[in-house]
């Protein structure tokens, strides 16, 4: 595969507010394949933003490089760079209408009227938006400037296309709607997408590649799935997904390995660790069942008190407390579990998991 | 508002407010057309005769009172004020624009000094301003005439646009900026096609109130007119001192006149974006 984009080694500092140094960018490498959908995704001031800025030059790096189709672009100001942005308030030009704002680039690149028109048209259409060209943005909604934004990044025809929170001001059912559009728009187009984004949710929906970020560190870089499944660190598991989280120490059990915690639980974990390692375990609320009558060697179990029985629709969610005090969810399909009916809040249940099934980090 | 006689008391306030800031102003207008020749606060008869005799039209009525100044001399105050007027307009706006532009744009040391040095002209009383100036034209040998007037309106006009145009810049989307320039827009396109048009509200009022300052300002240019180069304020003023003559109230209407036109022109640009 084609490399389209490349950033290597690149460090970013700003001074802060209240003096010392923020360093917003802290040795990034990443790479970005031709076709791809990667997403940049962290907690506000992870860096991620600065580091669409770099890519689309309008951030300079302390050191590093990006590199965009096998070439350095460092002092390459933003205009000739082959990327384009869909910005986060969507920056359209209020004073140009809409047909004005898509076909900026291409009055700018003086392209032919005839050729000018053709293209605007088919960049409307692809973002459904056909018939709306000679409306100002000011007469548009929320979604249809998007929609604009996105006909006026794309009309180009650029390597990458940057996305900078794009979809963050808009309500949630547009959101998802134009998540799925933003994924199937992509693969129509075949132009590699770096969408930068704080909700883990829109990044494992649309994403080849995930790329976590915390404190201008990359926390992971992998499919959704294994973000999912096998986070590398703490903060990955954390933030991606729900799930309760146990850290501690490896001892030997009857069986299979124990996870000791701090304040004295003891879980059985799956075979591999050895003695001695500090570990944290990932439970996630689709790993936990009511434990049945006679549990077999391959389960896990967990004593714990019902707090709350909540329905979600698919799903209902029974939300438990450990003897130390740790929540923890239980997520069960379909109206619930024949075995809790009759369990009140405030009695005892145990829960069972199978124990090769969470996550394990091992802290090196 | 729970008592229908405090909402009366309310509008009451409002009208008298209203006629407080306005009488004055409609007696003038009613005037310019009373044809008492020699109390002018005496309404007598409706007549055009004053505005006849201030563009040189003698009648019965001027005739017979006497009170025509040379036409020429006003329309030739009338001509030295446009000249100014246009000429510091299109200098203040023009530098003032260029100004806010460079302060919006680049951080550099003792910035807030340096915006607090523009906004000084605008507070300073019209009267140092005025004494400075001619203290200054004299001891650098600078002639009095049109040419020190213009330089001494550009000297605080500059700061009106200034002004104005900054607060456009303030409430411009940076980022449309950085939209353009992604869109492959060089600098000098960015101008042209986006911040230009998005402060040219900014610009447009910012000459207009350049522009009605210059013509209206009796203070500084008092202080700076050559014996030539009398504007239109410096030789009302001059009338008055020799006694209130009925034309002067033709010329106060025609004044306000001219006033609406311009600030009808500035929400016409208003509006229009």
């Amino acid at each position: 595969m084609d490399s389209i984009a490349e950033v290597r080694e690149a460090v970013k500092r700003f001074p802060a507010p209240e003096g010392g140094v923020i360093t917003a960018l802290d040795d990034i490498s990443l790479n970005i394949q031709q076709g791809q959908f990667m997403t940049l995704l962290g907690p506000s001031g992870c860096g991620k933003t600065t580091l669409l800025r770099a890519i689309s030059g309008f951030e300079d790096l302390d050191s590093g490089e990006v590199r965009i189709a096998g070439e350095s672009v460092a002092g390459v100001p933003p205009y000739r760079r082959p990327v384009n942005t869909v910005f986060q308030n969507y920056a359209l030009f209020p004073h140009l209408s809409v047909s004005g704002n898509v076909g900026y680039g291409l009055d700018l690149a003086r392209v032919s009227k005839t050729e000018r028109e053709q293209r605007v048209g088919e960049a409307l259409e692809r973002v459904n938006l056909s018939g709306f060209d000679r409306r100002k943005p000011a007469q548009l909604s929320g979604g249809q400037q998007q929609r604009v934004a996105l006909a006026r990044a794309i009309i180009n025809q650029p390597k990458l296309l940057l996305l900078d929170e794009p979809l963050s001001a808009l309500d949630r059912n547009l959101r998802q709607s134009m998540q799925l559009e933003l994924k199937s728009l992509q693969h129509d187009l075949g132009i590699c997408f770096l969408f930068v984004t704080h909700d883990q949710e829109e990044a494992l929906t649309m994403s080849d590649q995930v790329v976590v970020l915390d404190h201008g560190r990359i926390e992971q870089i992998g499919p959704p799935e294994e973000l999912y499944h096998q986070p590398a660190t703490r903060f990955v598991a954390g933030f991606i997904g729900d799930g309760t989280l146990f850290s501690g120490t490896i001892e030997n059990g009857a069986e299979d390995p124990i996870l000791v915690t701090e304040d004295g639980l003891r879980i059985s974990v799956g075979i591999g660790p050895s003695v001695g390692t500090k570990a944290t375990l990932i439970i996630r609320p689709e790993h936990l069942n009511i434990a049945p009558q006679e549990p077999d060697n391959s389960l896990g179990i967990l004593d714990a008190v019902l707090e709350q029985s909540v329905f979600q629709g698919a799903t209902r969610q029974y939300v438990c407390k450990l003897a130390n005090g740790t929540s923890i969810s239980v997520s069960v399909a379909g109206s619930g579990d024949e075995a809790l009916s009759n369990v009140n809040p405030g009695d005892p249940i145990r829960l069972a998991y199978r124990r090769n099934t969470p996550h394990l980090i091992l802290e090196s | 508002m729970k008592h229908p006689w405090l909402k009366r008391l309310l509008s009451l306030h409002g009208l008298l407010f209203l006629a407080f800031v306005y009488a004055p102003i409609i007696i003038v207008v009613v005037y310019s057309f009373n044809s008492h020749p020699v109390n002018m606060m005496v309404w007598k008869d409706f007549t055009f005769d004053w505005y006849l005799s201030i563009f040189g039209n003698p009648t019965k009525l001027t005739e017979q009172t006497l009170y025509v100044e040379s036409t020429d001399q006003l329309l030739s105050a009338v001509k030295n004020s446009l000249t100014v007027a246009v000429t510091t307009t299109t200098f203040a706006t023009i530098v003032g624009t260029a100004t806010a532009l460079a302060i919006y744009r680049y951080h550099f040391k003792l910035k807030p000094f340096y915006q607090g040095l523009l906004y000084m002209p605008m507070v300073m009383p019209d009267i140092v301003l005025g004494i400075a100036l001619l203290v200054f034209f004299i001891n650098f040998g600078v002639k009095l005439g049109l040419m020190s007037i213009i330089i001494g309106h550009c000297t605080f006009l500059i700061s009106y646009v200034f002004v104005v145009v900054s607060a456009r810049l303030a409430g411009m989307d940076s980022t449309l900026e950085e939209a353009s320039a992604d869109l492959g827009a060089n600098p000098w396109a960015t101008f042209r096609r986006v911040t230009l048009p998005q402060i040219l509200p900014g610009i447009v009022g910012g000459a207009l109130l350049a522009f009605i300052i210059s013509m209206d300002d009796l203070v500084i240019t008092y202080f700076i007119a050559g014996v030539d180069s009398t504007t239109l304020p410096v030789f009302i003023y001059g009338m008055l001192r020799r006694g209130v003559k009925p034309e002067i109230n033709a010329i106060a209407t025609l004044m306000l006149l001219f006033s609406f036109a311009i600030a009808a022109l500035g929400l016409y640009f208003r509006r229009r974006n």
